[in-house]
């Protein structure tokens, strides 16, 4: 086999790269639309979970403010309308596990009580931490209605700290990281409500 | 014995020990303490015991049979006893039937025969058993029981204990944490150690081993005991068990010493959990240390460093199983690195110059 | 030289599979196969992408040079894993849901490029379409078992979230083996991964030998 000149790897590589390149942005421009539109139904979906849908006349995806939240960070609230009037907000709150953190996302009223919360992101064990999953167990379904004063605040906690929640058997760093993610993000909601609720 | 030709070692050599006789002191220094948590514990402890020795039984016999090898000799060298015995003791004294016939099952099979069975296994079998099933099941396996002696008031009685073990008793309202583990829940939620140290039995309750814990953890003395009569009959060297626990008792108090409010004491480290039973029964087992006492050394002192390590910062409240399995692993490099040097030879492997000669 | 198809076939699924045989692509085997449902899906989403860039190459292979073989063949698996990717999130959504997080990782397993480098580089487009295509269901096949084996144990279930992947349709096969809540958990952690692998290789020898074929030690996995 007689050696081939170097320009020619280089010409076959380039001319392989520049056809698949091609070939890859045109397909990202035929499916960008399409992804986009996705995403968003999963984040409709997603806050669907922790706002009713008869509660507004918006898309809370897209009337979302953003507010300081804890550390400094920015925080993305989604609000709920109806009537121009706000009756929901829902916000990520992160909780602190046995393997990380826990993402979650809640759902409040206007008057401060739980809409509704759900794990978003977690790594707790499999078949110990991870039934704070809808899907694994209605742990999580029991702070509907809940808000700041019901149950009182000595009483937001577990019941190995003396709280009125439950932990699950086996398993009590995750249910504590859970209550008192949400505890603070109730909190939270009580010292941020006007930023919250006002309409603009 | 009728003919010197079934014997399984060169028939010139004739040493005092064999693999039996070794077991049999080793069996013999762990009775002392079986017999404390026994009394301890009462009687879902002691089926919990049989249980697990009888399946590794009945798991080498099998294996064995698999492998068409001769059933006898293995069954009887005491060696699978002893690897049930100290699963047994580094299981909760509470745990169902089940928990142990898994944990077996994973030793004998798993952790040495699919190796090539006796002395040809890289990891600890009755380790590899514990890790196996405190991964697996972590409720059954974090179920420690606050002690009820035998024939005291409350303890269960024979029928009791066998639903403890082999229904399904749920023993919810007789939990109590280990000492390891309640400091580091407390930890978890903020609460300093020099609070939470005070809610756990003190130094002497955790030596003479009345308090809650896996069979072989409560007893710290007579552990200590065993492990000196070991030491005694020659049947281990003092350089796994001193590096290691010395190791975690220098790291305990150094580290206390900066900051008590984060980390617990080197004594406390030293007589809570499976310390004692580690250094002196698991991590010297013969064939998955180093061979060379520089060896040994250093064997023994990255286990103190990981049990220390995992205990401290790691999500496990005990880390001793870990930390032996661990430095199985790195035993065949600790055994390359520090080899004797050969009669003759210098450490390269190079013969020695002859003196005098040119 | 004749094509024999048959050969193909069987290497594919059998005599030279991608797991059990040769020992390639061990990171998806691992990380994937915590269920039948995800072994089946990574296996799906990989014979896919054989197939298509075993054909690519073999149409190409005229082109490409010795020299720049490699660059272009890792281009072509890549590009295709990327196509299949957004497509699958644009078009099959409820699909790449469950897929997403697999797809990006066949970029990384050497099998592709083994079979590549292998076949495709000296076989006609034919041939090497269908050793893409057999090695890919091969591939699935023994991650699918694998996945079972791990799942039946470590969590009581078998093909669990079935629906999720293959539609409502597919409802029946998901089953609850134990009664029990959870399983022997280790078996879906990563030492159950190395496990149930170990078992099914030492599995695929037995029956080999039972059969009477002498044990083809396929090349070392290089790669992950």
């Amino acid at each position: 086999m007689t050696t081939q000149p170097t320009w020619l790897h280089a010409a076959v590589l380039g001319a392989f790269c520049t056809g698949f390149g091609a070939i890859l942005a045109l397909t990202d421009v035929l499916t960008a639309d399409a992804i986009a539109a996705r995403a968003l139904e999963d984040k409709q979906n997603s806050l669907a979970q922790v706002i009713p849908p008869g509660l507004h006349d918006n898309n809370p995806v897209t009337d979302a403010i953003t507010l300081t939240g804890e550390h400094g960070k920015p925080l993305t609230v989604y609000r709920a309308t109806k009537g121009g009037k706000v009756t929901g907000v829902a916000y990520e709150i992160l909780g602190s596990g046995y393997a990380g953190e826990i993402r979650l996302m809640l759902g409040v009223d206007a008057e401060g009580r739980v809409l509704g919360v759900r794990a978003t992101q977690h790594k707790e064990t499999p078949g110990l931490g991870d039934k704070i999953d809808p899907a694994k167990g209605d742990w999580i379904t029991r702070f509907s209605g809940l808000s700041l004063d019901l149950p009182p605040k000595d009483k937001w906690k577990v019941k190995k700290d003396g709280g009125q929640f439950d932990q699950f058997s086996g398993a009590t760093i995750t249910p504590r990281g859970v209550v008192g993610a949400v505890r603070e993000g109730l909190a939270f909601f009580a010292s941020h409500r006007p930023q919250m609720v006002e309409v603009r | 014995m009728t003919t010197a030709f079934t014997d399984k070692s060169g028939p010139f050599t004739h040493a005092p020990t064999s693999v039996q006789s070794t077991m049999t002191t080793v069996l013999a220094a762990l009775v002392p303490a079986t017999l404390f948590d026994a009394w301890l514990f009462g009687w879902p402890a002691i089926f919990l015991f049989v249980v697990t020795i009888g399946s590794c039984l009945l798991i080498e016999a099998a294996c064995l049979s698999m492998a068409r090898k001769p059933l006898q000799p293995a069954l009887t060298d005491g060696s699978v006893v002893l690897t049930g015995w100290l699963l047994a003791m580094s299981l909760p004294p509470w745990a169902p039937w089940w928990v142990a016939v898994i944990a077996a099952l994973f030793a004998v099979a798993l952790a040495k025969h699919v190796f090539g069975g006796l002395g040809q296994n890289v990891f600890n079998p009755a380790m590899v058993g514990r890790v196996a099933v405190l991964v697996s099941f972590p409720v059954q396996m974090t179920a420690f029981v606050a002690p009820h002696p035998l024939f005291s008031a409350g303890a269960p009685g024979f029928l009791d204990s066998l639903r403890i073990t082999f229904g399904s008793g749920t023993l919810d309202s007789m939990t109590a944490a280990t000492a390891l583990g309640h400091i580091k829940t407390e930890l978890s939620r903020g609460i300093p150690v020099g609070t939470s140290i005070q809610q756990v039995p003190d130094l002497l309750d955790m030596a003479l081993g009345v308090h809650g814990g896996s069979l072989g953890e409560t007893s710290a003395l007579l552990i200590l005991a065993g492990g000196a009569y070991l030491l005694w009959k020659r049947i281990i060297s003092w350089h796994i068990p001193v590096a290691m626990i010395g190791t975690l008792f220098v790291l305990g108090t150094l580290f206390h010493a900066v900051s008590p409010d984060r980390f617990t004491g080197g004594l406390f480290h030293v007589t809570s959990g499976a310390t004692f039973l580690g250094a002196f029964f698991i991590a010297t087992d013969y064939v998955t240390s180093p061979v060379s006492k520089q060896g040994q050394l250093v064997y023994g002192i990255g286990c103190g460093l990981l049990t220390w390590i995992i205990r401290t910062f790691a999500g496990y409240p005990e880390g001793v199983a870990f930390a032996v399995l661990l430095m199985n692993a790195l035993t065949p490099i600790i055994d390359q690195h520090v080899r004797p040097r050969v009669f003759g030879r210098t450490r390269k492997g190079d013969p020695l110059p002859i003196k005098g000669g040119k | 030289m004749a094509t024999d198809y048959r050969t193909i076939v069987r290497d594919g699924l059998w005599d030279n599979n991608g797991v059990l045989a040769q020992l390639l692509g061990m990171c998806p085997t691992m990380a994937m196969t915590t269920s039948a449902t995800n072994g089946f899906g990574m296996g799906v989403a990989t014979a896919v992408v054989m197939a298509a860039s075993n054909l690519l190459v073999a149409t190409f292979r005229g082109y490409i040079t010795q020299e720049v073989r490699i660059p272009v063949y890792i281009l072509i698996v890549a590009a295709m894993v990327t196509l299949v990717d957004l497509t699958m999130n644009a078009w099959m959504h409820e699909l790449y849901k469950v897929l997403g997080l697999f797809i990006p990782l066949i970029v990384s397993n050497c099998l592709p490029l083994g079979r590549l480098e292998v076949f495709a580089a000296k076989e006609p487009v034919l041939p090497s379409l269908m050793d893409g295509l057999f090695m890919g269901i091969g591939f699935t096949l023994a991650l699918t078992a694998i996945g079972a084996v791990r799942e039946i144990i470590g969590s009581g279930t078998l093909f669990a979230d079935a629906s999720l992947l293959l539609g409502p349709a597919f409802k029946f096969l998901e089953m609850k083996v134990s009664p029990l809540d959870s399983g022997v958990l280790v078996m879906i952690l990563p030492p159950g991964g190395f496990l149930a692998a170990g078992f099914m290789v030492v599995g695929k020898r037995l029956l080999d030998l039972r059969a009477g074929k002498a044990i083809a030690t396929g090349p070392a996995g290089h790669c992950v």
